[in-house]
């Protein structure tokens, strides 16, 4: 198959996110059970024999939810709100929210008012990741966690299952990163476009048909990478919390730019850190979401964001880096002017957008990205 | 509370708040370690361990009083601070990046402590703080708690606080004294007992006290409890209420109906609004914020009973355990109606109000409404908006 015929899933996912779990569904008679992006175990949902769906956003309706989330709420999670009071997710049998700012804090107790679900869970999550304490409350939250799965589902979740369905997730995340190096050798066998539809289709794509194209499109790509390396091109960093709106890309693809590394929750953060595949399953679980690249949500100490974002841009050799901030994440707004100051002192040009679900101008947008690209030595197609 | 009917107690009050500041400034020369702590912090354990407290969270709430907010937030916001971040927070990190202090310089932190129990803006803003002083951060962690408790946040809590003590005995290098915590356990809930029991005088018909009186009295059980000072305060004050009560010196003229209210008050605003739910004969008499500080803690599992207590105070409870609780409030002080403010700097205690008003009418069948401002910031009140809400509110109650 070719490149566009192994994307065109994944695009069309992205367009009808309900199509791939209706069917599903149809053929298999499950439930599926949601979730916010991204800091869910998703290997334990599919472990309990559930379809893991990604509740992505989306950009209309979101006056439906001026009842019951105020307007200067985050807009990610009143369009989620949105698709849920629309109808638009009346295939999900159940959602787990979890806690990693003040509004996915509150937000569960509202859905379960206005939108409810047989089964709805709140995943806790620790905010300091730095000390002991914090592995050991998270596995028994995790714990906590499985024990509502599995009374939903009316069966226990078999370790063998969750190892097979770990296995499967970090098999896709290395098929992920894998693409994600030949896009940022040679932009030109897979544009920013289509790089992040792939990783925003796979969230609401059954794992196992991800991985079969995942691997066939790596192996397809590896085979037009050139022979005497990179190609010249522009290389960006993406930083925020999720990528919205996704035409951003088209504006960096129309320049001839490449993003390298994002810290972005439906980007990188998505597909870096596995699950360790030894020893056991929810101390493995709990491994992997300490060790997620640090966001907003979670500063670590040890590895404080602000350093992560200057390493990631050297190491990547990026010329520019894009913060790409949604309006009224208040975590992302506190790290902004640090991570700012960071970019000056890596010497790394840096600009702002501030953006929202359901209320982006393209035109303006389109304009500050290339000028913004000129700025940092693009010379555009 | 109108000018006329102001507390003797204010006075002392005001000395003691200069005390403070002048021990905060005391500290710098003694080299005693300033730590900035968040008001639902275990703070027991900052004066057992011989620290000085200090409360950003009070500074904030002093600037939005007097009305400057909106200029130290500009400082903040210049920097590329949002202008919807925590009004308290724009007030503080605007404060450390100013020239100009127009209530005083926020007093520099050699260490600082956080709980999230209230919200994730005082980590965030901890956080930026650390930075901006080159100061160790610490964060005691608090999970939501659901309805029912499941002792994980309390378990996780308990192991935190062991290495909060260890953290503070290496900064200190001195050993933790449980014994000193014992002592300040006690006045602090000597404190608690005290407050809760003036608080508890707004059940009263008429009552000699109200919540706008609790927001100007409550700034020592958030700040100094743990100490005899706090104890010696609300003794006083509670003297003075009694005597009121004997006297027939009521917290408003003509008290005609009794009114529950969410959440912080609208600092720059607070006498405005007292005199507009007093002009209807209407005592705002209790809040759960003013209750927050209600704790009881056993002596004999002191870890364990400040984990259970800084946890599971109500703003850290989940959407349904609020409603009820707001409700027990409403029950137990004989409410009328009720305001929940939708403040823009409190997401935590503004999401879900919209369907929390809804949900209590229906459970009570009491008139409630829901009005938008900000707690210290006057660029986000619109007198005429608030108006529009509360006008039609007060029709509602006069003709029930």
């Amino acid at each position: 198959m070719h490149t566009a015929d192994l994307i065109e899933p994944f695009a069309s996912a992205v367009k009808d996110p309900a199509g791939p779990v209706r069917q599903w569904k149809a053929a298999r008679g499950g439930k599926a059970v949601g979730f916010l992006l991204t800091d869910v175990p998703e290997e334990m949902i599919h472990a309990a024999g559930f379809f893991p769906f990604g509740i992505t956003g989306g950009s209309i309706g979101l006056e439906k939810t001026d009842a019951h989330l105020q307007t200067w709420a985050c807009s990610y999670a009143r369009s989620c709100l949105a698709l849920a009071l629309g109808g638009e997710l009346d295939f999900l049998d159940g959602l787990i929210i979890p806690q990693s700012c003040d509004t996915t804090r509150m937000l569960p107790g509202i859905w379960s008012h206005v939108s409810p679900l047989p089964y709805l869970d709140h995943f806790r999550l620790p905010r300091q990741v730095d000390r002991p304490s914090a592995r050991r409350y998270l596995i028994a939250e995790l714990e906590r966690l499985q024990k509502g799965l599995e009374q939903f589902s009316g069966r226990p979740i078999e370790q063998d299952h969750l190892k097979r369905s770990i296995v499967l997730y970090n098999r896709n995340r290395a098929l992920f990163r894998a693409l994600f190096d030949l896009h940022a050798q040679d932009p030109s066998l897979i544009s920013n476009r289509d790089l992040y539809t792939l990783i925003r289709g796979a969230m609401v794509m059954p794992r196992e048909r991800v991985n079969g194209l995942l691997a066939a499109l790596v192996g397809e790509l590896k085979g037009r990478l050139k022979a005497e390396g990179e190609a010249e091109h522009l290389r960006l960093v993406l930083s925020g919390t999720l990528l919205e709106p996704v035409e951003t890309l088209d504006f960096i693809d129309e320049w001839g730019g490449a993003v390298v590394g994002d810290d972005l929750q439906n980007g990188c953060r998505y597909i870096e850190a596995d699950v360790p595949e030894a020893g056991g399953t929810l101390e493995a679980l709990a491994d992997r979401q300490l060790n997620r690249i640090p966001s907003a949500a979670y500063d670590i100490q040890k590895r404080p964001r602000r350093g992560f974002l200057a390493d990631l841009a050297r190491e990547k050799r990026a010329q520019g880096v894009i913060f790409l901030h949604l309006k009224f994440c208040e975590p992302e707004n506190f790290d902004y002017y640090d991570n700012l100051q960071a970019m000056e002192k890596a010497g790394v040009p840096a600009m702002r957008i501030e953006t929202q679900f359901g209320g982006a101008s393209l035109g303006q947008l389109r304009t500050r990205v290339h000028a913004f690209l000129e700025m940092i030595g693009g010379e555009g197609r | 509370m109108t000018e006329r009917n102001a507390f003797k107690t204010a006075e002392l009050m005001k000395e003691m708040m200069a005390r403070y500041y002048a021990a905060g400034k005391e500290s710098i020369s003694k080299g005693i370690p300033v730590a900035w702590v968040t008001a639902v912090f275990p703070v027991e354990i900052i004066y057992a361990a011989g620290l000085f407290p200090y409360y950003p969270e009070n500074f904030g709430a002093v600037a939005a009083a007097r009305k400057v907010a909106d200029r130290l937030s500009a400082v903040a916001e210049a920097r590329g601070y949002a202008h919807d971040l925590c009004g308290y927070a724009r007030c503080g990190i605007g404060d450390a990046y100013a020239t100009e202090h127009p209530i005083g310089e926020i007093l520099k932190p050699d260490v600082l402590f956080c709980c999230n129990t209230q919200c994730g803006s005082l980590l965030k803003w901890f956080e930026v703080a650390g930075r901006f002083y080159k100061a160790p951060f610490f964060l005691l962690d608090a999970p939501q708690v659901g309805f029912e408790t499941d002792g994980l946040c309390k378990r996780y809590f308990v192991e935190q606080l062991h290495e909060l003590i260890e953290f503070i005995e290496k900064l200190t290098g001195n050993r933790f004294d449980y014994d000193r915590l014992s002592a300040v356990l006690a006045l602090s809930n000597e404190a608690c007992r005290l407050w809760n029991e003036i608080l508890e005088t707004a059940a009263l018909k008429p009552a000699p006290f109200g919540f706008f009186d609790a927001c100007f009295h409550m700034a020592p059980i958030v700040t100094w409890r743990g100490t005899a000072e706090a104890v010696d305060y609300y003794r006083a004050l509670k003297e003075e209420v009694e005597e009121r009560i004997e006297k027939g010196i009521h917290a408003i003229p003509g008290e005609r109906y009794k009114i529950y209210f969410d959440h912080i008050p609208c600092w720059p605003k607070l006498r405005w609004f007292s005199e507009l739910f007093a002009s209807h004969g209407a005592l705002v008499a209790v809040s759960q914020y003013t209750h927050s500080w209600a704790y009881s803690f056993d002596l004999e599992h002191p870890l364990e009973s400040l984990a259970e207590s800084y946890t599971h105070e109500f703003v850290n409870r989940c959407f349904d355990y609020r409603v009820q609780r707001k409700i027990n409030f409403m029950q137990k002080y004989g409410i009328d109606g009720f305001v929940l403010f939708s403040n823009r700097s409190c997401k935590p205690n503004a999401f879900g109000l919209y369907d929390k008003r809804r949900l209590i009418s229906e459970r009570t069948g009491l008139p409630g409404v829901v009005f938008e401002a900000d707690m210290s910031d006057l660029r986000f009140f619109s007198e005429a908006q608030v108006l529009a809400k509360l006008d039609p509110f007060f029709e509602q109650l006069s003709s029930d």
